[in-house]
């Protein structure tokens, strides 16, 4: 019997897939978030509200991951903004190839964007482990799903540098600890940031469009600093 | 239920390393897992055997070595205490909030294969 020593990742395929698809990113500029959420936490709903807010000024696109239908770049279609679905048949999350055959059979309509929205598919567990080539992972927690999700699906509220209490309108109705979710999330993630937003009041909206905003604008600098080094 | 295609992904690495040097059905395969890269070992075990069952690497077994997240204290450093099946909240000296790092490991750290009956031996210096 012979044994070696191999010390590979076992995502080692995707994250070159992953990497390549950063480089990409950064020549065009393009803000790249990965919303990972349980379904009917308002993924979708947050990136309608996102478009209707924010087309005029960025150009904007969307790709939507889910086992079936292509309802959900329908609505972002709808909402006027650029959108492709990802069906994945029966996987849980989206990797980085499909990511890359999505954009490269969609060409121009989402090339040269100024933000990439990747909606992926409904689970708080799996899609946690697949880089995408994003900027940043965008974890969102509806309040009707209950305030202990950070400790129990830790990975995500672990990793996501933006976490998003959606459906704020409903926290009158339902037994949700607000206080116990923003003191989660902050052991999890010291450096992570959270907002509470309703997509369908706006409240809070703003301070989630702006950060996008700022985002945006820090990475084309970036993309600047890149060219001149 | 992602572990299938981590299993899938485990063999080919495992595979290709063992075909590099001409070796034989596998005999087993260690990786690390960590407690953030929200992998079940069991899962991961029941999947391995679904991806070898029927091909020549059917009786290599799947070794996971568990590797837990850290908890950081700002003050205290690390915390080796932990609460039932998670993290603490906050550090049992300061009880100042505790940061969790590390624990996203997955790798493949070794393959063993059966042969090549000329590797421990007969190379030239």
């Amino acid at each position: 019997m012979t044994e070696v020593d191999v010390r590979q990742k076992v995502l080692a395929a995707n994250a070159a897939a992953a990497n390549g698809l950063r480089a990409r990113f950064l020549e065009t500029g393009t803000l790249v978030v990965n919303l990972i959420s349980s379904p009917g936490s308002g993924k979708t709903t947050l990136l309608e509200a996102t478009a209707r807010a924010l087309r005029e000024r960025l150009r904007l696109g969307g790709l939507d991951g889910d086992i079936a239908t292509d309802r959900d770049a329908e609505r972002l279609r709808q909402a006027g903004i650029p959108a492709r679905q990802i069906l994945t048949g029966g996987a849980c999350h989206l990797d980085a190839r499909q990511v890359e055959s999505a954009l490269a059979e969609e060409g121009e309509r989402l090339s040269g964007l100024d933000v990439l929205f990747i909606e992926n598919v409904g689970n708080l567990i799996c899609p946690t482990s697949y880089d995408l080539g994003e900027d940043f992972k965008v974890a969102l927690l509806s309040v009707t799903e209950g305030d202990d999700k950070p400790f129990k699906y830790p990975a995500i509220f672990a990793r996501a540098a933006v976490t998003l209490v959606t459906k704020a309108d409903l926290l009158p109705h339902v037994d949700f600890d607000l206080a116990a979710v923003t003191d989660q999330v902050a052991a999890l993630n010291p450096g992570g940031r959270l907002l509470v937003v309703s997509a369908r009041t706006g409240e809070g909206m703003d301070a989630w469009f702006g950060l996008i905003s700022a985002e945006r604008s820090r990475k084309r600098n970036a993309r600047f600093a890149a060219c001149v080094v | 239920m992602h572990e299938l295609g981590l299993a899938l992904e485990i063999h080919r690495i495992a595979r290709q390393a063992a075909d590099e040097r001409d070796g034989g059905p596998l005999e087993f395969v260690t990786v690390a897992v960590g407690d953030l890269a929200a992998v079940e070992p069991q899962l991961l075990e029941f999947a391995w055997r679904a991806v070898v069952d029927g091909t020549p690497d059917a009786g290599a077994d799947l070794k996971v070595e568990w590797r837990p997240a850290r908890q950081v204290c700002a003050s205290c450093g690390e915390v080796s205490e932990r609460a039932p099946g998670s993290w603490m909240r906050l550090c049992p000296r300061c009880e100042e909030p505790l940061a969790v790092t590390g624990g996203d490991d997955l790798d493949v750290l070794r393959v063993a294969f059966a042969g090549p009956a000329a590797a421990a031996g007969g190379a030239f210096r």
